[in-house]
């Protein structure tokens, strides 16, 4: 991946420096480098997938490649920001494809208009990163398996209404420095001795820890056993939006789409089915999920699209310029309680 | 919540909600980092009337961020392009626009009671102080919300029901002694301090608060109190520091760069080393000569090389040659104003801040500090804040749904959210209860506040 940096991109140049210059404060010169290397494959252009494409585009990604099969419809419309009005009826990633560019001319914006299950498996190996919205819960198995093989950071992320999740595998072994401050030698002020004349070590000097962290697979994330008594006992901690997550990802693939607002009466029969269906398999109550979940998972609700795209995009970032510790693995977020939770299922 | 009924849904929202944000009138104060991501995010979720207003211009380094502006619109109004670019995805929208400040007193209480919510999108406390006022006195609630790097908090204020934004005490910006600055720093911060009140005496309206020459009045100085007041007065005799201001002596020797750095860095030290006192448990300051620089050999100036420029440090000779050219740019531009002229110190004025970054560096090698690149002193000179995208996208998305809530009438159910590096602290709603009225605690950042 970004082990070395290609000597001609090691120089910045001055209008990068100028517009970057409030995130290289930040996250500093060698993570925007390794940015700057960086191609980033992203499926799914609806309203999570707008919010994930303008915040790499503007961290300064050397390429991004928007791909989306679907058409634009005036829903699929109304719930993202790239698409002009009178794109009805185009294909989404294209139609999406100008208005991201402008975000940053810097940036390589590509728009691929093919079903990213009908992608060969080398297709994905021309990226550094691959992140995965409104994809089937079998298709994100398959292109994590193939990725995290070849270090190649895998992320998905969907948002149901007022829930969304993030998911991350970024392989076995992913390095990572942190920004630490340099322990500085108590100094002894009251001592007379020659000690005490020495100058002062400025105390906002840091210094880079180096730090290595795996991850599972998605299919050994979706796949905990809750039938063990330890597992059981640790139900009251386990965020309930991971059950909700199963619980759509089935509705998913049983029905090819996710719920609509047109659907509703039917829609949400089916979910608290597939709800009884999913927990029961896990051998787990029902009671874990109550019936309330189906009035907040239709359509995708903005606000949650940023929050969850922000996060995102972010821990996106941080994998592609190994700054800073990743989420570990997933994040879960709920729009109606405005409350946002990290934690790892899989094996450890 | 109630629970929606079948094919009352508009969207993922229940119809009542939809209807109401559609209806409803919403104030914007900022169009910077969160306001472009809040713009978004309302008209996305369906609110229809919205105003929006910032006294602002388009700057390239918030092109990192404020996604709705571009290139090509630097310079122009943040609050006139960020409603253009929103109409842009979404026609329909009724969107007014004010290139102006908050505090004008045309924003009176009654032009704040035309909206049913006000949200903050500042990056300061003024502002906020005079918003949350205002709307205390017109009844409306208010969102406030900050960002820092990765950090960021939102909070509701409604009257009779929250603390308001000036319930708590918030820290004050952090100021310095003035016998710290002018006589015994000991962090690089104190130098550039020093170095930005030099400019103002220089060239910038003079403070009798900003003093850069020795502080013969320093009360560690004196062995004892009959000592300090014999220094004091030998200075007026002597004359040298306090009857001839610095801005009176630097125009009777033209400005000359030799002499000004010779009596800042060389005279003044040796006077503060008279002081010895002061030197008794620190490393007492080097002075520097003009001269003897010249003769160091160029210092090993390296090729760009793959770091930026400005992150570049300088050896002394560089910062000398910098100190040089800069006064020399200044005083050209001070002719240029005319008689009794000021500059006004501005980071983004390359030789204003070309000044400040040699002066600072100069006196830091006096008093045995590493020194600083160019970059490093701009951040503390200017307090810059580091911002990205993310943390905004996050917040404002936390800012649109605590709306929703208040539109909805769902006062209980409003929480203050903090976000540190991006895991969630909600706090409980039974400390409501608590209390006669909602209460929120709040992490203060300074550069929030």
């Amino acid at each position: 991946m970004i082990d070395t940096i290609e000597k001609e991109e090691n120089i910045i140049s001055e209008e990068e420096a100028a517009q970057y210059d409030r995130q290289i404060r930040l996250w500093g010169l060698d993570a925007q480098k390794r940015l700057r290397g960086s191609r980033v494959l992203l499926v799914g252009l609806r309203g999570l997938g707008a919010e994930v494409a303008k915040n790499l585009i503007l961290a300064g990604v050397k390429g991004l490649t928007l791909l989306d099969h679907e058409q634009v419809t005036e829903e699929s419309r109304r719930a993202q920001f790239l698409i002009p009005v009178d794109a009805d009826g185009q294909n989404q990633a294209q139609a999406s494809l100008e208005r991201a560019q402008l975000l940053n001319p810097m940036v390589e914006v590509k728009a691929d208009t093919d079903a990213v299950g009908s992608k060969p498996d080398d297709f994905f190996f021309q990226f550094d990163a691959v992140c995965l919205t409104r994809c089937s819960k079998d298709l994100m198995v398959r292109v994590d398996q193939l990725c995290a093989s070849r270090n190649i950071k895998v992320f998905c992320g969907d948002v149901f209404g007022y829930h969304g999740y993030m998911f991350s595998d970024l392989g076995q072994e992913h390095h990572y420095v942190e920004e630490k401050p340099k322990v500085v030698k108590g100094s002894n002020e009251a001592n007379d001795g020659p000690e005490a004349k020495k100058p002062k070590v400025d105390p906002n000097e840091t210094t880079m820890v180096k730090k290595t962290v795996s991850f599972c697979s998605f299919k050994a994330a979706l796949e905990v056993d809750w039938t063990n008594e330890k597992a059981k006992n640790n139900l009251k901690r386990i965020p309930v939006d991971y059950f909700l997550l199963q619980v759509l990802l089935k509705f998913r693939t049983d029905k090819g789409r996710d719920p609509q607002p047109d659907s509703f009466a039917e829609d949400s029969q089916l979910l608290l089915q597939i709800r009884d269906d999913v927990l029961e398999t896990m051998g787990l109550s029902s009671e874990l999920l109550p019936n309330t979940f189906v009035s907040y998972c239709f359509s995708e609700m903005a606000p949650v699209c940023a929050v969850v795209g922000g996060v995102l995009g972010q821990e996106l970032v941080k994998a592609l310029s190994q700054r800073d510790a990743p989420h570990r693995n997933f994040f879960f977020f709920d729009g109606l309680k405005g409350s946002g939770v990290v934690d790892y299922f899989g094996s450890k | 919540m109630n629970q929606p009924t079948m094919a009352q849904l508009v969207g993922p929202l229940r119809k009542e909600l939809a209807d109401s944000l559609s209806s409803c009138r919403v104030l914007v104060v900022g169009a910077g980092g969160i306001g472009c991501e809040l713009l978004k995010n309302l008209v996305l979720a369906g609110f229809k009337n919205i105003e929006v207003i910032d006294l602002d211009t388009i700057d390239v380094s918030n092109l990192n961020r404020q996604f709705l502006f571009q290139k090509k619109h630097v310079g122009k109004s943040k609050a006139q392009v960020a409603k253009e670019s929103v109409l842009r995805f979404c026609p329909s929208a009724n969107i007014t626009a004010y290139h102006d400040s908050i505090m004008n007193p045309d924003y009176n209480v009654e032009f704040f009671r035309n909206f049913q919510l006000v949200m903050n999108a500042l990056d300061n406390r003024a502002a906020r102080n005079h918003v949350n006022r205002m709307c205390l006195a017109a009844d409306i609630p208010l969102i406030e919300s900050g960002t820092a790097g990765y950090l960021g908090q939102v909070t509701v204020i409604k009257k009779g029901q929250t603390e308001c934004y000036e319930c708590q005490p918030k820290p004050t910006q952090k100021t310095f002694p003035g016998c710290t600055i002018r006589n015994t720093p000991s962090e690089p911060i104190h130098c550039i301090v020093w170095a930005k009140y030099l400019f103002n005496q220089l060239f910038g309206e003079e403070d009798a608060d900003q003093e850069v020459s020795p502080d013969t009045a320093d009360p560690e100085a004196a062995w004892n109190p009959a000592d300090a007041a014999a220094r004091a007065t030998a200075s007026d005799q002597d004359g040298d520091i306090k009857r001839v201001s610095t801005k009176e002596w630097a125009r009777s020797t033209g400005y000359d760069p030799v002499k000004l750095f010779n009596k800042l860095f060389k005279d003044d030290i040796m006077y503060l080393l008279t002081m010895d006192k002061l030197w008794k448990k620190r490393k007492a300051p080097l002075p520097l000569d003009w001269t003897e620089i010249q003769q160091i050999e160029s210092s090993q100036e390296e090729a760009c090389g793959t770091g930026l420029k400005d992150q570049h440090v300088l050896g002394v000779q560089g910062y000398a040659q910098l100190f040089r050219r800069s006064v020399e740019t200044l005083r050209s531009q001070l002719i240029e104003k005319g008689e009794g002229a000021e500059l006004v110190w501005d980071k983004d004025d390359p030789p204003a801040m070309d000044f400040v970054t040699a002066a600072a560096n100069l006196r830091m090698n006096v008093f045995s500090m590493n020194m600083k690149s160019r970059f490093d002193v701009k951040s503390m000179a200017g307090n810059i804040i580091p911002a990205i995208a993310t943390t905004n996208a996050v917040i404002a998305g936390l800012i649109v749904l605590e709306a929703l809530k208040i539109l909805n009438s769902d006062f209980d159910q409003c929480r203050t959210v903090n976000l540190r590096c991006y895991s969630f602290d909600t706090l409980k709603p039974e400390l409501h209860h608590v209390l006669s009225y909602l209460t929120y605690l709040c992490i203060c950042f300074s550069h929030l506040v």
